[in-house]
C-alpha cells in the first residue's frame, strides 16, 4: 500500500484553484522529485502531503491526501509527526522558537512526545551525526548561518523518526557550497525514508530523486523519470532549455551520458539520447 | 549550560555566564528568593531593606555579575532619588520639622520616606538582578518543564527571547536603509514622527508574515502533543533545595506579621 | 483555558513587536513609549485573554532583558491586553473614530491602573520625564497623587492612541489568508 496517497486533490486558498485534480502516491523509501514553476502549487501540494494542509478554514474542495489509507484529520499529532516531517524554504522558519541551543532544538520533538529520556539521547545523537551539527550544539540556533539552519531543522526532523521527509525548496537561498553539503547529507539518510523534494530547478533534484513530478498551474503535467521529464516539452517551457542542456551535462558528469554524443539544446533530442541510457542504468 | 562567549539571544540578556553558587542553584529556589525579597522589601523599614540589598550586591558581585549590578542599580537609583529629593525632600507638604539647608526648605520626614523609598527600590532591584544575572533563561524553562509547568507558557517565554535579537538585527538593517534613502532621524520632530511609520510598518508586517508557518512548524513536532514534556538535563535539584523553597515560603506570612509589628 | 498554537505564536511575536517598536520610538526620539503595539494587536485578534497575558509577559520579559523594575508595572500592560480585547469584543476597533475612542478608554484604564503603583511603590516618581510634570504640578499646589495622575494621564492618551491607531492600520492591511485565521478578529470587521 502506498504510504502517502494524493487522491484528485482540488484546493484553492480563496477562489482561484491552486491545485485541480491532483493524483499521486508516495511508495515507502520512494526518493520523489515536485518540481514547478513559481506559483505552480508545489509548495501547497507540499504541504497537503506534509499534512500541514487542511487547517483552519481551508479545506480541499474535492478529494484529499491518505496516510496508508486513512485521512490526515484521523490521525492524532504523534502519529502525524512520527509520519510525515516537512522542512520549508525560509531556514530561520523551521526553527521551534522554543530551544536555546542546537542539541534543544533537536530534543524539542522528541521531548514533545514524552519519550523516555535515553531514547531521545539516541535519537538526538543519530540526528546529529546524519546532519553533521556535532560541532555545533551549543550554538543559539538562531545565530546560525542559513546553510546550518537548514541542516538543524532536518535534523530536528529527523528525530522525530518519520517515514517520510517533505523538502520545499531547501536549498532555495543556498550558496553552491552549502547545496553541495546538504546533498552529500542528503545521500546518507536511511533508505526506507521517503523522500519528496520540491523545487524551482533542476539541477538538484535529478541528483536526489528517481522519480519526477511536473507540475503546471496547479495540475500534474507529468509523472515519470528524468529521461522524460526532460523530453517532456513543458519541462523545457518553463525551466528554460539552458537548464534541461545543463541538467543533461550534469548526468553526463554522473556517468549517465554516452561519450561523444552532442548535447542539444533541443530537448527532444536530448530525450532520445538519454532515455535508452536509463533505462539500461536500470537495469 | 555555561555559555562562555555569549552568542545570539545570549547579547540581549542580563544574564552572566558562570559557575558560582547562585548559577548553581535551582531557578525555582532562586525564585522563591526572589518572591521572598519583593514581600520583604514592603514589610520591612529601611533597616531592614537596605541590608538586604547590600547583601543581595554583595552576593552578585561574589557571583560575577557586579558590572551589571553596578550599572543598573546606577540607572535606576540615581535618576529616581533626585525626583523624590525634590518631590518628597523639597515639593510635597510633609507634617513635621524641616531645616533650611543652602537655600532648600527640607521636609525630615520627606526625607525619612525619600530613603523608605530608595531602600525597597534597591532591594526589590538587587534581589531580582541576582536571580537574573545568574539565571540563564534556559535553565529556568528546563525547571519549568521538568516542574510540569504548561508548554504553552514556557513558549511564550523563550520565543521572544530568541526571536528578539534576529528582529533588532532586521530593525537596524531597515533604519540603514530607509536612512539611505533620505531618511532623517535627526531633523525636527515632525520629520522624525513621520519617519515612524516607515521604519514600523515593514518590520510589522515582516514579523506576523509566517506566524502560520511557525505555528504548523511547532504542531509537525508534536508540540503540546502530550500534556508535559521530556526535559534533557534539567536544572539539578535536591531534598536540601526543595526543603528550602519550603521554608521560605511558609516564612512569608511571618516576615509580613514582622513587617507590621517592626512599624 | 488552552489557546491554539498559532495565537501562542502570535502572542510571542507581539512581545518581539512590543519590544522593537518601542525601541523605535527611542531612535527617533519620540516622547512617548508606544511599546504597545503588539499587546494591543493580540487583543484585537485573540482576545482578552491572550492579549492580557501578552502584557503581563511583555513585562516579565523586559525583566529579563533590561529592567527589573519594569516588571513592576506588570498590571498596566495586563490591563492593556484585557482592555484592547473586550473594546474589540463590543466592535470599538470597525472604524478609526472608534479605535481613537478605545485608546482614550485604555489610556484612562492604564493610568488609573498605574497611579498607585507609582504612588505607593515608588513614592510618585519613576526616574522618567513625566517627573518633571508631578514636580511641577505639585508646585503649584496640587496634591501627589492628583499630580501623578494628571501627569500620566496626559502622556498615556498620546501614547495610547497612537498605540491603537498603528495597532489598526496594521491589522486592516493584513491579508484576509492571515486574519482568517482568527475567528476573534471577526468582532473588528466593519
Amino acid at each position: 500500500m502506498a504510504l502517502i496517497e494524493v487522491d484528485h486533490l482540488t484546493f484553492a486558498y480563496d477562489t482561484r484553484p491552486v491545485l485541480e485534480e491532483v493524483t499521486l502516491a508516495v511508495a515507502p523509501g520512494e526518493k520523489l522529485a515536485i518540481l514547478g514553476g513559481n506559483g505552480s502549487g508545489k509548495s501547497t501540494l507540499a504541504q497537503w502531503i506534509a499534512g500541514w494542509l487542511p487547517r483552519g478554514t481551508f479545506a480541499a474542495s474535492a478529494g484529499g491526501v491518505n496516510i496508508e489509507g486513512r485521512p490526515w484529520d484521523e490521525l492524532d499529532d504523534a502519529t502525524r509527526a512520527g509520519t510525515v516531517q516537512f522542512v520549508g524554504q525560509v531556514p530561520m522558519q523551521q526553527l521551534s522558537g522554543f530551544a536555546f541551543t542546537v542539541r534543544d532544538e533537536i530534543a524539542f520533538g522528541p521531548g514533545n512526545l514524552q519519550l523516555p529520556e535515553a531514547e531521545i539521547r539516541a535519537r538526538v545523537d543519530a540526528a546529529v551525526a546524519a546532519c553533521n551539527l556535532s560541532h555545533l550544539l551549543e550554538r543559539d540556533p538562531f545565530s546560525l548561518s542559513g546553510g546550518e539552519q537548514q541542516r538543524l531543522s532536518i535534523a530536528a526532523a529527523l528525530a522525530m523518526r518519520p517515514r517520510a521527509l517533505v523538502l520545499d525548496e531547501p536549498t532555495g537561498n543556498f550558496d553552491p557550497e552549502s547545496r553541495d553539503a546538504l546533498l552529500a547529507q542528503m545521500a546518507k539518510l536511511p533508505a526506507e525514508l521517503a523522500i519528496v523534494w520540491c523545487d524551482v530547478t533542476l539541477g538538484v533534484p535529478l541528483a536526489v530523486a528517481q522519480r519526477f513530478v511536473l507540475l503546471d498551474a496547479g495540475r500534474i503535467a507529468y509523472d515519470g523519470d528524468a529521461a522524460g521529464l526532460l523530453a517532456h516539452p513543458r519541462t523545457a517551457e518553463i525551466f528554460g532549455l539552458p537548464a534541461v542542456a545543463e541538467a543533461a551535462l550534469m548526468l553526463r558528469a554522473q556517468g549517465l551520458w554516452p561519450e561523444g554524443a552532442a548535447i542539444s539544446a533541443d530537448a527532444g533530442q536530448v530525450a532520445a539520447v538519454l532515455r535508452p541510457m536509463l533505462a539500461e542504468a536500470a537495469r | 549550560m555555561a555559555v562562555a562567549h555569549p552568542s545570539g539571544a545570549d547579547h540581549a540578556l542580563l544574564f552572566v555566564p558562570g559557575q558560582s553558587v547562585m548559577h548553581r542553584l535551582n531557578p525555582l529556589t532562586k525564585l522563591t528568593c526572589v518572591l521572598w525579597v519583593a514581600v520583604a522589601a514592603f514589610a520591612l523599614p529601611p533597616q531592614g531593606t537596605i541590608p538586604l540589598a547590600l547583601v543581595a550586591i554583595a552576593t552578585g558581585i561574589f557571583a560575577g555579575a557586579g558590572k551589571v549590578f553596578a550599572r543598573r542599580l546606577i540607572l535606576t537609583l540615581v535618576p529616581l532619588s533626585l525626583a523624590l529629593f525634590v518631590v518628597h525632600g523639597i515639593l510635597v507638604d510633609h507634617a513635621g520639622d524641616r531645616t533650611v539647608i543652602l537655600g532648600l526648605d527640607l521636609s525630615h520626614d520627606g526625607l525619612a520616606y525619600m530613603v523608605r523609598i530608595l531602600g525597597r527600590i534597591a532591594a526589590l532591584l538587587s534581589g531580582s538582578l541576582l536571580f537574573v544575572c545568574t539565571t540563564h533563561p534556559a535553565r529556568l524553562l528546563k525547571a519549568l518543564d521538568a516542574h510540569r509547568f504548561p508548554p504553552g507558557m514556557a513558549y511564550v517565554i523563550a520565543s521572544p527571547l530568541l526571536l528578539l535579537e534576529p528582529f533588532t538585527q532586521r530593525a537596524r538593517a531597515i533604519r540603514e536603509a530607509q536612512m539611505a534613502r533620505g531618511l532623517n532621524l535627526e531633523g525636527s520632530f515632525l520629520a522624525r514622527a513621520k519617519a515612524f511609520p516607515a521604519l514600523l510598518m515593514p518590520l510589522v508586517t515582516l514579523a506576523l508574515a509566517d506566524i502560520d508557518h511557525r505555528a504548523q512548524v511547532l504542531d509537525g513536532r508534536g508540540f503540546r502533543a502530550m500534556p508535559h514534556r521530556t526535559v534533557l538535563d534539567a536544572p539539578r535539584d535536591s531534598t536540601a533545595q526543595r526543603v528550602a523553597r519550603w521554608v521560605i515560603l511558609i516564612s512569608i506570612p511571618f516576615l509580613i506579621a514582622g513587617g507590621i509589628l517592626w512599624h | 483555558m488552552k489557546l491554539d498554537t498559532k495565537s501562542l505564536v502570535l502572542m510571542a511575536v507581539a512581545i518581539v513587536i512590543n519590544v522593537v517598536v518601542g525601541q523605535i520610538a527611542v531612535w527617533i526620539k519620540l516622547p512617548l513609549y508606544v511599546d504597545a503595539v503588539g499587546t494591543v494587536l493580540v487583543g484585537i485578534l485573540a482576545g482578552p485573554f491572550a492579549g492580557a497575558l501578552t502584557g503581563l509577559l511583555t513585562n516579565l520579559i523586559w525583566g529579563l532583558i533590561s529592567d527589573p523594575v519594569a516588571a513592576a508595572f506588570f498590571p498596566v500592560s495586563l490591563a492593556i491586553g484585557l482592555l484592547a480585547g473586550l473594546l474589540a469584543r463590543a466592535g470599538w476597533f470597525k472604524s478609526i473614530g472608534m479605535t481613537i475612542a478605545a485608546g482614550v478608554v485604555i489610556a484612562i484604564v492604564s493610568t488609573i491602573v498605574a497611579v498607585p503603583i507609582i504612588v505607593y511603590m515608588f513614592g510618585g516618581v519613576t526616574g522618567a520625564g513625566t517627573d518633571f510634570a508631578t514636580a511641577y504640578l505639585l508646585a503649584v499646589g496640587q496634591e501627589l497623587v492628583q499630580s501623578v495622575a494628571i501627569a500620566n494621564l496626559v502622556q498615556n492618551l498620546a501614547d495610547k492612541i497612537l498605540t491603537c491607531l498603528i495597532a489598526w492600520v496594521i491589522v486592516k492591511r493584513l491579508p484576509l489568508r492571515f486574519t482568517s485565521g482568527f475567528a476573534f478578529y471577526g468582532h473588528s470587521k466593519a
